[in-house]
């Protein structure tokens, strides 16, 4: 332990960890200088003085996707990180988070983690990783670093950037490459809660990804502004296949890919540049004529915006658009342009298939899979002498080089990193790394022969920093001023033009549960149903309604789709709202070595995601069903989701119904209002809940029997006319049910309610008779078909939260309002002799929404939020007709977003 | 209506049947099935408590699927034996004495099957006993309002009385079986039975008042006992079995299939023992006409729960619809059509009195109350509010084994009955001749 602020309680349990000092003793000789005296980790058999077990401990910290840092406060335990939270302070957070934010910490805890270097694939160690990276230097050395690349994901740390400039700076020559498997996200801003009125055109500004939170969060503030009276919140998408963006939107358009520029072109004539005016059909038309008008009706406030894998000229059509509009600075800002230079993949294949490349060291990135050209970096490779990588796992681009190198885990790394709005946080590990394993900056340092802790290195990054600074940057304060919202420069556009495809149209995006691949071994993210299809642990070959019965293919169907020469073969998946002649294929499948856990997960897209070619779809004759968790989507004229059309719009109040018994007015009485107006469908909620609630994963084939484990499902509908209906989402936890027919049915009293209103289950009660699932209408309640917890390796038993219970074979078990949450929270209360403030206990469900849709608190009090969501006249009980009284209430939709 | 005919051939030969077992060969052949079958049932059993529930095809929604079917069903079969019995004896049916013992083994034995069921329905089946009224050292009780709660009182009460009423049933005959035995291992083995049973006018007053108490105490058990199970479905909210009309359909049902087994049993053990003469053509018309009117009676419950369903709309439409055209319409059809199709044979006497056709009806009566059963249990779970929490069940090799199992158990013990026990209440039926 090092300090107050700064210090990091020790790592992982007792056990665990005097196993790992015995093996750290018995290494002591072979790892050399790895460890140094302040940095060896105590066991918690010599516990810190004035330490209490189970009391946790918060750390600020980041979570880096696609080199965005994400703020994050980490919760830890007897040292051990159990949880993830947004940082609350931090604009670019506001406390919320996303499902891969809450999913990086089981990446940290992952099993299947590389633990040791090897050369050629065979187990090695450190000091001849160290022996031929000293090589490696005193080559640089001689020839100024001729010949040697340096290839990186994307860099979103400033202290990374340095050390890069510093290799650059030592060995001129050096070329570094950025991989960038994804489109850029560029360097412009969208200031949602600024935007009344948003044209995206195929840009999935909600939907996962590095910005999710930030936008999620800023169009909820725009939304709940709206709600409140506070201007529109008018949302126009046009798109080829849904996204969470999309059926959020008030008006959307189910439009081919290749429509993007003319219909931006169309847009941008309409509000009076002089751009030619293109050929539209009429719901094009319509479609423009109604984004205009919102535009242009409040003329600063709007936002047009183009997604990141369509063409330069789209989006300086965009901006250009925004400046006539006079949005520039209002709704989109632009960040300091990024220091340093660094070329593609690409020109690395380029160069190296020209003999330009000797020596290649790969940071964190992995071409060999997720690219669109793995086979050529497979083949450039070829003609490289010497090649490092290092990575979290063995993956295909370390089978592929010389030497691999385990990396050290973001969370268990000192690190920085440039978050959503351009402000950089520090990033603290909540851990001491367990494995052998070297961050980034460690290995980067290793490469030019500096010495000093990671956090050294860190500090000697920020040398104008005070050390009062630097402290409050460990406390989650940004480093430094935030940077002033500057008026974007017009953007470049270089580059071909979008070009009309043929008859169809295919389209390859990123998963949004295991995004280009990288999160395949993750299983909190594999079984995360995606929000639109509610498919798991696989992808699909997403079709249209009307493209399946053209070619008579329904669910399951396997398909064989080739453009040109690239082809995969997987199961159609039959999507409404795609656009007719539009095919989607989600990345992150298909991973050849990406571990036990994805395997046989999904086929694998990146050769067609740049592939040209005809486009050819054949069906193959046999149906393989496809894993999902919902498999009807429609309503079927009930009214699960209820709607107003506009704002101050109050649903018809519901008739009393009769009831035998009392309603219970205990105080407190906890409640929930889930506003399904502001429920984007992000599934943040459900891995929130997987991680503070210890539920386990269950893997495909239970999945695919209806065995799954989550305690929240985010049920999607979709309504009216196939080609373009109304999708929804609607989170759905246990209502805890005043009447709860559940606790009728249980035999021996397992699932009772508590005196403050919460429909409890009690485990060790509980035998397994199903009553209470058979009896639910709301189908909330999950059993533990098998031991599902019991042979978990050690890790996973780590990142357990130890304040709940780790469910046994054959009981039931369901959402309990975080119960130990409301628990901590009574228990200060009692200390401090005062009643539970509002809003002192937050649901992990309620605290990852980027949107603030779900408020929880005490309903007895008519003045806490969750009263007075329920008290707005949009609120309602799913499935009155049940007269179970539920707890957890919904609020309806708004259709307008106009105010 | 009188007793039957008076019985040609000597009905003391049913004493003497363990001693000088006709057709042992095939005894043995069934035998060894069935105790193939058991086999099955401790595997499954073992595979179930080594590994959980998931080994079946239950999930949620259709949590309860295979175990909770099978348990009505099997109950149901156990119904007939009491009703016969009891219900028959105490309104002075005599032409029930060749029917009554082996209609009472059969509904212990399928209430042995049935009561296994639940326990090994459970998640965590070694505390099944939570269910028990016991006083425990948590001052925990049961949840009196939870219809599985009754349900466990019923079912072991049924059991206990049915027990009891078989038990005292059979020891006069013990009494005569062991009087006629020609070797001492026979002698001891009816001696140890009967009590020491030695026929004085005392034992018989005695007996003669218990086995009325008992038969007055079994005959509302009868009733209370599927009415209570079909509460487990009636209690729930869900659509397809929130219905009033479920005691008594429940208990048609279950008299229904219990008929049809016994007539089964009837035609196989009159042609395995040679009791032709004891069940006569006149039994198998009675069983018959009982079938006919058992399964008239549990057609009208469907079409008063069809009935019901259309009254009421909404939710309740939605499942009988499901049940019509859903994907488990073949258990629906399947239940009308083997439930009441050959059923309708049985208007005509000829039909009654074919013991083949007799057999044939009564099979295809119990594997419609088994779809019917299934279709209970599973067209009502898999989609019945939310329609996003549809889902399909598909029975696993470990439901379908265990349910081969329990038929194996029953058999088991069924086929030891009659190779050891009299099948056929003798004294009765000498009593009902001397009479």
């Amino acid at each position: 332990m090092t300090d107050g602020t700064t210090s990091i309680g020790a790592p992982l349990g007792r056990r665990d960890l005097l196993k790992l000092l015995g093996g750290a003793i018995a290494l002591a000789g072979l790892d050399g200088c790895e460890r140094l005296p302040d940095e060896d980790a105590l066991p918690y058999a010599e516990m810190p003085e004035g330490e209490t077990t189970g009391i946790a401990r918060y750390y600020a910290t980041i979570v880096e996707h696609d080199g965005i840092a994400q703020p994050a406060i980490g919760k830890t335990i007897d040292g051990r990180p159990i949880k993830l939270e947004g940082n609350p302070a931090h604009p670019a957070s506001r406390g919320a988070s996303d499902a891969f934010t809450q999913a990086a910490l089981l990446g940290l805890y992952d099993p299947e983690r590389s633990k040791q270097p090897a050369r050629n694939a065979f187990p090695s160690g450190w000091h001849e990783w160290d022996g031929a990276i000293a090589d490696l230097r005193q080559r640089n050395d001689k020839t100024a670093g001729s010949g040697f690349a340096l290839l990186t994901g994307p860099v979103g740390s400033p202290a990374l950037l340095r050390q890069i400039q510093g290799i650059m700076d030592r060995w001129p020559a050096t070329r570094w490459y950025e991989h960038r498997p994804l489109p850029d996200m560029g360097r412009n801003r969208l200031a949602l809660e600024q935007a009344h009125a948003v044209v995206a055109f195929d840009h999935d500004l909600l939907g996962p990804g590095p910005l999710q939170i930030f936008h999620a969060t800023g169009w909820g503030a725009r939304r709940r502004a709206f709600q409140a009276g506070d201007g529109s919140a008018l949302l126009f998408v046009a798109e080829p296949s849904p996204t969470v963006t999309g059926v959020t939107a008030q008006d959307r358009l189910p439009a081919r890919e290749d429509r993007m520029g003319p219909l931006l072109a169309a847009l941008a004539a309409r509000i009076g540049m002089p751009v030619p005016v293109p050929t539209l059909s009429t719901p094009e038309a319509g479609w423009i004529e109604r984004a205009a008008g919102a535009l242009m009706a409040e003329p600063g406030r709007g936002l047009v915006t183009v997604g990141p894998h369509h063409p330069p000229q789209f989006a300086a059509l965009a901006f250009a658009i925004d400046r006539h509009l006079g949005n520039l600075g209002e709704t989109r800002f632009a960040l300091q342009p990024a220091p340093g230079a660094s070329s593609s993949l690409a020109e690395l294949t380029t160069a190296a298939q020209a003999g330009r490349i000797d020596t290649l060291f790969v940071l964190d990135a992995n071409p060999a899979y997720a690219s669109t050209d793995g086979a050529g970096f497979a083949a450039a490779l070829g003609h490289i002498r010497e090649s490092f990588h290092a990575g979290l796992h063995a993956d295909e681009t370390a089978a592929l080089c010389d030497w691999h190198a385990p990396l050290a885990h973001g969370l268990e790394s000192w690190s920085d990193g440039e978050t959503a709005d351009g402000t950089v946080l520090i990033g603290q590990p909540l851990v001491r790394p367990w494995l052998p394993v070297r961050s980034r900056h460690r290995l980067l340092a290793d490469l030019i022969g500096r010495d000093g802790t990671d956090r050294e290195l860190l500090r000697a990054g920020w040398p104008d920093l005070t050390d009062e600074a630097w402290e409050a940057a460990l406390l989650g304060r940004p480093v430094g001023p935030a940077p002033a919202r500057e008026k974007p420069a017009a953007p470049r556009s270089t580059g071909p033009a979008g070009e009309p495809q043929g008859d169809l149209c295919v389209i390859v995006r990123p998963d949004p549960a295991v995004w280009d691949g990288q999160f395949a071994s993750n299983p909190w993210l594999q079984e995360l149903p995606r929000p639109l299809t509610k498919i798991a642990w696989q992808n699909a070959v997403h079709i249209s309604p009307a493209l399946a019965r053209e070619r008579g293919l329904s669910a399951g169907d396997m398909v064989r789709l080739s453009v040109g020469r690239a082809r995969i073969e997987g199961p159609v998946w039959i999507l409404p709202g795609q656009e007719r002649r539009t095919i989607l294929l989600h990345l992150g499948g298909g991973r050849r070595a990406g571990g036990s856990v994805a395997e046989g997960a999904g086929f694998d897209a990146w050769p067609l995601a740049a592939a040209n070619g005809p486009v050819s779809l054949v069906s193959l004759g046999r149906n393989e069903p496809v894993c999902t968790t919902q498999h009807h989507f429609a309503m079927e004229g009930e009214e699960f989701v209820r709607f107003v059309d506009g704002l101050g719009d109050r649903l018809p109040p519901e008739p009393p119904k009769a009831n035998f018994y009392p309603r219970q007015l205990s105080r407190p009485a906890w409640g929930m209002a889930i506003d399904l107006d502001l429920c984007i469908g992000c599934n943040a909620c459900v891995v929130a809940c997987v991680a503070e609630n210890n539920i386990p994963m269950v893997g495909r084939e239970e999945v695919a029997k209806g065995r799954e484990m989550h305690w929240i499902r985010v049920d999607r509908y979709a309504e009216g006319d196939p080609e373009n209906p109304v999708h929804v989402f609607q989170p759905v936890p246990c209502m805890h049910c005043e009447d709860a027919p559940c606790e009728m049915g249980c035999p021996v009293n397992a699932t009772v309610h508590s005196p403050d209103g919460l429909n409890l289950q009690v485990y060790n009660r509980c035998i397994g008779t199903r009553t209470c699932s058979a009896y639910c209408p709301y189908k909330v309640r999950r059993f533990n078909w098998f031991d599902l917890t019991g042979k978990d390796p050690p890790e996973l038993k780590a990142v357990r939260n130890p304040d709940v219970t780790v469910r046994g074979r054959g009981v039931m078990e369901k959402c309990t309002y975080c119960i130990q949450r409301i628990s901590g929270a009574r228990r200060q209360a009692k200390r401090e002799g005062r009643p539970i403030a509002d809003g002192e206990v937050v649901t992990a469900c309620q605290a990852a929404c980027p949107t603030d849709a779900i408020a929880f608190g005490d309903t007895s009090d008519p003045a806490t939020a969750v009263s007075q969501r329920k008290a707005s006249g949009r609120d309602y009980d799913l499935l009155p007709d049940a007269n179970t009284r539920p707890r957890t209430t919904y609020g309806a939709r708004i259709r307008s977003g106009e105010a | 209506m009188t007793s039957p005919h008076p019985v040609k051939s000597d009905p003391e030969r049913v004493l003497r049947l363990p001693a000088e077992f006709p057709n042992k060969r095939i005894w043995w052949v069934l035998f060894l099935f069935a105790l193939c079958l058991l086999g099955l049932f401790l595997v499954s059993v073992a595979v179930l408590f080594a590994r959980g529930p998931g080994v079946w095809g239950n999930n949620i929604p259709v949590g309860w699927g295979f175990p909770i079917a099978n348990y009505v069903w099997w109950l149901g079969i156990g119904h007939a034996g009491t009703l016969i019995s009891a219900m028959l004896l105490l309104v002075g049916r005599e032409w029930r004495n060749s029917l009554n013992r082996f209609a009472e083994a059969m509904t212990l034995f399928a209430v042995t099957c049935a009561g296994l069921y639940p326990i090994l329905h459970l998640g965590r089946p070694w505390r099944f006993y939570w269910m028990a009224p016991y006083p425990s050292t948590m001052e925990v009780w049961p949840q009196f309002k939870s219809p599985l709660t009754w349900d466990f009182f019923a079912v072991l009460t049924y059991l206990i009385v049915s027990v009891l009423f078989w038990y005292i049933g059979i020891v006069p005959d013990l009494a005569g079986a062991r009087d006629r035995a020609t070797t001492r291992r026979w002698a001891i083995f009816f001696g140890l039975g009967a009590l020491g049973w030695r026929g004085s006018a005392q034992h018989w007053q005695r007996w003669q008042r218990a086995y009325r108490v008992t038969a007055a105490i079994a005959v509302p058990l009868v009733v209370s006992v599927h009415s209570e199970i079909s509460l487990l479905f009636a209690a729930g909210p869900v659509p397809g079995w929130n219905s009033s009309v479920f005691p008594p359909y429940f208990v048609m049902g279950a008299a229904f299939s219990g008929f049809a087994v016994v007539s089964m049993l009837a035609v196989w053990l009159r042609a395995m023992l040679g009791l032709k003469t004891l069940v006569t053509e006149r039994h198998l018309d009675m069983l018959g006409i009982l079938l006919l009117a058992t399964g008239l009676l549990t057609a009208y419950g469907y079409l008063a729960e069809a009935w019901t369903a259309a009254w009421a709309g909404g939710r309740e439409l939605q499942t009988l619809l499901d049940r019509f055209a859903g994907p488990y319409a073949w258990s629906y059809w399947g239940a009308v059509l083997a439930n009441f199709g050959p059923l309708q044979l049985l208007w005509w006497k000829r039909w009654r009195t074919t013991p083949l056709v007799l057999f044939a009806i009564g099979t295809s009566a119990a594997v419609g109350m088994w779809c019917e059963r299934y279709m209970l249990v599973v067209s009502s779970l898999y989609h019945d509010w939310l329609e996003s929490s549809e889902g399909l069940f598909h029975a696993t090799f470990w439901d379908w084994s265990l349910y081969a199992g329990t038929i194996g158990l029953f058999f088991t013990l069924f086929l030891l009955f009659v190779r050891f026990l009299p099948v056929i209440s003798v004294f009765e039926i000498e009593e009902a001749r001397h009479e």
